[in-house]
């Protein structure tokens, strides 16, 4: 990212902006962390403890044995990894040949992309519901997988597509020249380049997956095959509410997100932007 | 930047390959264009089948469903748009359809407000740059579903830390179950949503801000603009295409939104926040009605449809 024009100087109002701005962030956030450390009697003193006078890490070992966690946490990378992979490999060709290639049904098919992400997910969710009972995938990983995939391959092809524009042409001629074909001027030249666009593609495509809840609570029944956010969800449905626990789980499956980001930052955020601002 | 010099190379090497001026190709191709179109076509080939199976397929078989009485099992009664008809003319579901409506505005405009403020400081040279934009950007990482759970935990009448801090100040002096209120409800699952979204827009707009060439700042100062008028008269221009841009893909998200409304409140109380997904979720998996369902699903694609042709619009043409 180009670290060029800032705008004005710092206002000293930009200050307390900025510490409201943060505080609002990280209230929530620090409430959340501080009842995952109480114990269960904390959680009842009045006033509320701002803080666990000893915090224990009694509610992040307790979701493990009380709870299925370990399955839902299980279902949720086995499904989210595959559709992710699937979507890459799928989205990788056409992305390239959508970039690179002129054919007929072209525009139609990048206009249906952009068409894609609008259609409300409670719209396919009915259809799916039926062709997966039909399919006997109901209330199983494979399911999931196949439903998954069918939102992140739109989306990663438009996102490969994007970044494959940003890889200049004169390497495929010049590849071409020294006499190779479509497949192996794409293997051998180009892909390497386009690394950095899969692996945003591909952390893009597993943020989405790890996230969906609506699909996975319909399609899926048995606690065995429940993903991560169906099982978050569901502590909340009966009276009792172990907020303790709920927030434990809570941030196992934040943990994911936090450690892409942290590593992958610069990717995720110039591939976010990129297809917004030209410069 | 290299879109373009890439569009000029393709006119370029369109106008060698194609000498008879014609802005479209002769119609006899080449064998070699004819190669590579079918290049072309087998690398996009896999993903259009995958696409054809899985999302035009259900697409259609959902629009299929929508003119059925039935339970998607042995009861297939064509009942053609009566369902329509009935769901245009429901009381409930055009209300869900308002509350949707005004949900989704009222979270838009809380993310460009929110959002353009902080990339606007943010751009500017504040120190701990970094660092504040690393914390601002953290509600982006939480799954929606966590989202709802921690503002759940905050508004709850017993547990909630705000009950506390109202409680503390005076304000309050009992514990206030917020999200049985309908007004509080419907305020609670804004902003809970204005605190999950802002970041994408403070992104966007950070990377807008960051790509204003410096000079016009400096005319706009030169001409005796304050900080003020060249936010209004620099800035904003310079942003409005992507604002322009997120304004309409926000609205198509947060309209077909069902995960955080639905755990925090359920719809209730009683139909405050019921917004359409919620409604269509529980007309097909809790009454069963899925050709009613699907008839309403079917609307809301229509209406997301028409902002995706304004969306279309307003991406510029090179996109494509």
């Amino acid at each position: 990212m180009k670290s060029s024009a800032n705008v004005g100087g710092a206002h000293p109002l930009f200050y307390v902006v900025l510490a409201g701005a943060c505080a609002m962030v990280l209230t929530p956030v620090l409430w959340m962390v501080s009842t995952s450390l109480k114990e269960r009697t904390e959680l009842f003193s009045d006033p509320p403890l701002l803080w666990p006078e000893s915090p224990s890490l009694t509610a992040f070992r307790s979701v493990f044995t009380d709870y299925p966690f370990a399955d839902y946490i299980t279902n949720s990378l086995v499904v989210v990894l595959t559709a992710t992979a699937i979507s890459l490999v799928f989205s990788t060709l056409a992305g390239y040949g959508l970039s690179r290639f002129h054919f007929s049904g072209r525009g139609a098919f990048l206009g249906f992309l952009l068409l894609s992400q609008m259609f409300p997910s409670v719209m396919l969710v009915i259809p799916y519901f039926k062709i997966m009972k039909t399919a006997g995938l109901l209330d199983s990983r494979l399911g999931l997988i196949v439903t998954y995939i069918s939102f992140t391959i739109p989306f990663c092809t438009w996102m490969m597509y994007g970044y494959f524009r940003s890889i200049p042409r004169d390497l495929d001629e010049a590849a071409s020249i020294d006499g190779c074909g479509p497949a192996r001027t794409f293997i051998t030249v180009i892909l390497p380049l386009a690394l950095p666009g899969m692996v945003a593609t591909a952390v893009y495509a597993f943020i989405t997956g790890w996230n969906e809840y609506l699909f996975a609570l319909i399609l899926t029944n048995s606690e065995t095959q429940k993903t991560l956010p169906v099982g978050i969800g569901q502590l909340i449905g009966q009276y009792k509410v172990e907020w303790n626990e709920l927030m434990a789980a809570s941030i196992y499956s934040t943990i994911p997100l936090m450690l892409f980001f942290l590593f992958l930052q610069r990717y995720l955020i110039s591939s976010l932007t990129a297809g917004a601002v030209k410069d | 930047m290299a879109a373009t010099s890439l569009k000029g190379d393709a006119q370029a090497s369109s106008r060698t390959r194609f000498p008879n001026g014609d802005a479209r190709p002769p119609r006899r191709r080449t064998a070699a264009a004819k190669a590579r179109a079918r290049a072309g076509f087998t690398f996009v080939s896999p993903a259009m089948l995958v696409m054809l199976l899985l999302v035009v397929y259900p697409l259609a078989y959902g629009i299929y469903i929508s003119f059925f009485d039935t339970n998607l099992l042995n009861r297939w009664d064509f009942v053609g748009l009566k369902y329509y008809a009935q769901s245009i003319s429901d009381p409930g579901f055009l209300k869900s359809l308002v509350i949707t409506v005004v949900y989704a505005i009222l979270v838009i405009s809380g993310h460009l407000i929110v959002g353009v403020t902080l990339a606007v400081v943010l751009a500017s040279d504040i120190k701990g740059n970094v660092l504040f934009r690393a914390v601002l950007i953290l509600p982006w990482l939480f799954p929606e579903v966590v989202v709802a759970m921690i503002f759940r935990l905050i508004f709850d009448p017993v547990f909630g830390i705000l009950n506390y801090a109202l409680g503390s100040v005076g304000l309050i002096d009992t514990q206030v179950a917020w999200l049985d209120h309908p007004t509080w409800a419907f305020a609670a699952i804004t902003g809970a949503a204005i605190w999950k979204g802002y970041p994408l827009v403070m992104l966007l707009a950070l990377a807008g801000l960051q790509s204003i060439p410096r000079d016009r700042y400096e005319a706009a100062a030169l001409d005796g603009a304050g900080r003020f008028l060249q936010f209004r008269y620099v800035s904003l221009p310079g942003l409005a295409p992507i604002l322009g841009v997120a304004v309409i893909l926000e609205f198509v998200w947060w309209f077909k939104h069902f995960t955080i409304v639905w755990l925090m409140t359920k719809g209730g109380p009683v139909d405050a926040t019921n917004v359409v997904s919620i409604d269509i979720y529980r007309t097909a998996f809790q009454s069963f009605d899925f050709g009613r369902a699907a008839s309403m699903a079917v609307i809301v694609l229509f209406i997301c449809i028409l902002f995706a042709v304004i969306y279309r619009k307003t991406v510029p043409d090179d996109e494509i």
